[in-house]
């Protein structure tokens, strides 16, 4: 920036950076969306897109809080269990429609969150192992609830009401609308307070940021958004069961597909969640047997030699950039 | 009843020395590395299906898989600190990143065990004779009470290494103050290998104890011994081996008369609670000891 810009050439600056942020936040946006919305329609393969959706949403909504807020919340699945169980159990039990349910497995997701909303408090290693352990308590109260509300260890069906397209063009809206709110968050001044809080806690609360308030919003969007996928799943499949409602494996992807592409960054975890789901999958049908060994490996690697991730490294290469990218 | 809560405390002695074991190795890890071993569970596993493997193919006693589980271990411990720690050092956050790191070698291990040893639940069809002894009014299987003794030898000899030898006292130095350990010129390097490896080999070990103790193991049980390897050792106060120790056997004392009054299955939420609780009441663990790190 020449040295003679006055405060109005740099709001004229800014101005300019945001109309090539929000215009290129709205052509990725409306390319992925024209993308998905003709999959059903050229019958491309479904299974393989809606579970693509499904990992941008649940990447995205971690992001959130590892991104944006600084927790590395290892028990993530936790979230998209409870909202798994409780769309199933209130299509099973209540007799809910589907689309009537799924909202209630966003207020339980949202309800988790405030549960867990006392261990904000610590950081690090601390948050990262405690949430490990609510994940784990999570599991052990529902699969040892009576089998005719979470339906023991066969689990529960939701009876003829498979719809693929349906739940897809739903897992499209979902995925939309957490897309939606993380572009948004990440130019609101909530978003900043988040990153504020997260670089210096103190120094924000000097500025006069509410810590605690922030933290607990930023947190309690990470938990609406994987509760409704779980929820969302729930009906795609048809069938809920702890064992892989609550899968470790869940939160293992999601944390390797957001930190593949980069955490901070509204594009990092749709970059990470393409490939790494595109490899997978590739890997899948070459190796089924090496799949596991593979994305285990693919962690270390990752962590070696690209910490920052896809996107992340690049905005390092080209800082610069920063402030086109969303 | 009595008779039940006195089993109870008797097998939550002998898991509990267990659980202070992988603690003990776990905690070192952290304190001297600050690396957070997602994967320790897996090591412990290893541990019981190296046993297994040299049981089941040469015959070999489970005693005498110790000392070999031992070696290989501390070698294996030894090159994977070369291959992996010193790029990870250089990430921006180390400690939070080594979580991620040990959650894909536990991933990859689990798979390379599960490509091995296939699914199914596996235990060693060995029996010491007599089969039980007499312990007081209760009869305890003959393996869980060597395995007990074994484990207080290794705690014993552990405890000794650290407070009496010099490696010892370098590592535990290391621990408190890891910048003037430098300053004082100790290859911090070195001695971080030899952390590693150390704290692998007790991991291996106690694997094959594991497998004389505890009914089954399969290549997906190791996270389960991760997790309870974290609560011992936020317990005992991270980074503090002795806190480790006494951590782990009320641990094992608790979930053993948990499982004496409640059901089964409702075991291992007392544990999370246990973690839970000290972690979001008494961060220090439950001795306190913030001078020890």
């Amino acid at each position: 920036m020449p040295p003679e810009s006055s405060g109005a050439g740099r709001s004229i600056e800014r101005a300019s950076a945001d109309r090539i942020y929000y215009t290129l936040a709205a052509v990725i946006g409306g390319t992925v969306g024209i993308y998905f919305l003709v999959v059903p329609v050229l019958d491309l393969n479904i299974a393989f897109h809606f579970y693509l959706m499904l990992w941008i949403t649940m990447a995205s909504a971690f992001n959130v809080a590892a991104g944006f807020s600084g927790y590395m919340p290892f028990g993530f699945v936790a979230f998209y269990g409870v909202g798994a169980f409780t769309t199933a159990i209130l299509v099973k039990s209540l007799g809910f429609p589907v689309l009537l349910a799924l909202p209630f497995s966003g207020v339980a997701g949202v309800i988790l969150g405030l549960l867990f909303a006392p261990t904000l408090r610590l950081s690090g290693i601390y948050f990262a192992i405690v949430s490990l352990a609510l994940a784990g308590i999570c599991r052990l109260v529902i699969s040892n609830m009576p089998d005719h509300i979470t339906g023991g260890s066969f689990g529960l069906q939701l009876g003829s009401r498979a719809e693929p397209v349906h739940s897809f063009y739903v897992m499209m809206a979902v995925m939309l609308l957490a897309l939606g709110t993380i572009l948004w968050l990440s130019r609101s001044r909530l978003g900043k307070a988040l990153r504020a809080v997260r670089d210096d806690a103190e120094a924000a609360d000097m500025m006069g940021v509410n810590v605690t308030r922030v933290r607990l919003y930023g947190w309690l969007i990470a938990a609406f958004f994987p509760a409704v996928c779980g929820g969302v799943e729930a009906w795609y499949t048809n069938v809920v069961d702890t064992e892989t409602a609550f899968n470790t494996l869940t939160t293992a992807k999601t944390v390797i597909y957001a930190v593949a592409g980069g955490l901070g960054t509204v594009t990092g975890p749709i970059v990470g969640s393409v490939v790494m789901v595109w490899l997978d999958e590739l890997i899948w049908r070459q190796f089924p047997l090496l799949n596991l060994l593979i994305l285990g490996v693919a962690t270390v690697m990752l962590v070696l030699f690209l910490p920052r991730g896809i996107v992340g490294t690049i905005l390092r290469r080209r800082p610069e950039w920063r402030r086109y990218i969303p | 009843m009595e008779i039940l809560v006195l089993n109870g405390i008797v097998n939550g002695l002998i898991v509990g020395g267990i659980y202070a074991l992988i603690g003990m190795s776990l905690t070192l890890l952290y304190g001297v590395l600050r690396i957070v071993n997602f994967a320790h569970g897996e090591f412990v596993i290893g541990g019981s299906f190296l046993a297994y493997a040299l049981f089941s193919n040469l015959g070999l006693a489970p005693l005498f898989s110790l000392p070999v589980a031992a070696l290989s271990f501390f070698a294996m411990g030894w090159g994977a600190y070369y291959l992996l720690l010193p790029r990870l050092q250089k990430s921006d956050d180390p400690e939070i990143m080594s979580f991620l790191m040990m959650y894909g070698v536990s991933i990859a291990l689990a798979a390379v065990m599960l490509l091995i040893f296939e699914a199914d639940s596996r235990s060693i069809d060995y029996s010491f004779t007599p089969i039980s002894m007499k312990v007081g009014p209760i009869y305890v299987s003959t393996a869980r009470i060597v395995a007990f003794g074994i484990v207080i030898v290794l705690a014993a000899a552990l405890t000794w290494f650290l407070f009496r030898t010099l490696p010892g006292k370098a590592l535990r130095a290391t621990i408190m103050n890891p910048e003037a350990i430098k300053i004082v010129g100790v290859d911090v390097v070195k001695l971080s290998a030899f952390a590693f490896a150390l704290a692998s080999a007790i991991a291996g070990v106690t694997g094959v104890l594991v497998a004389l103790v505890f009914p089954a193991f399969n290549p997906f049980s190791g996270a389960e011994y991760s997790i309870i390897g974290f609560i011992v050792v936020v317990l005992g106060g991270l980074g503090n081996p002795l806190g480790a120790l006494l951590a782990g056997i009320l641990y094992g004392l608790a979930e053993q008369l948990a499982t004496v009054f409640l059901p089964q299955a409702m075991a291992p939420i007392v544990g999370f609670g246990i973690l839970v609780a000290v972690i979001l009441i008494r961060p220090t663990g439950l001795m306190g000891w913030r001078a020890q790190r």
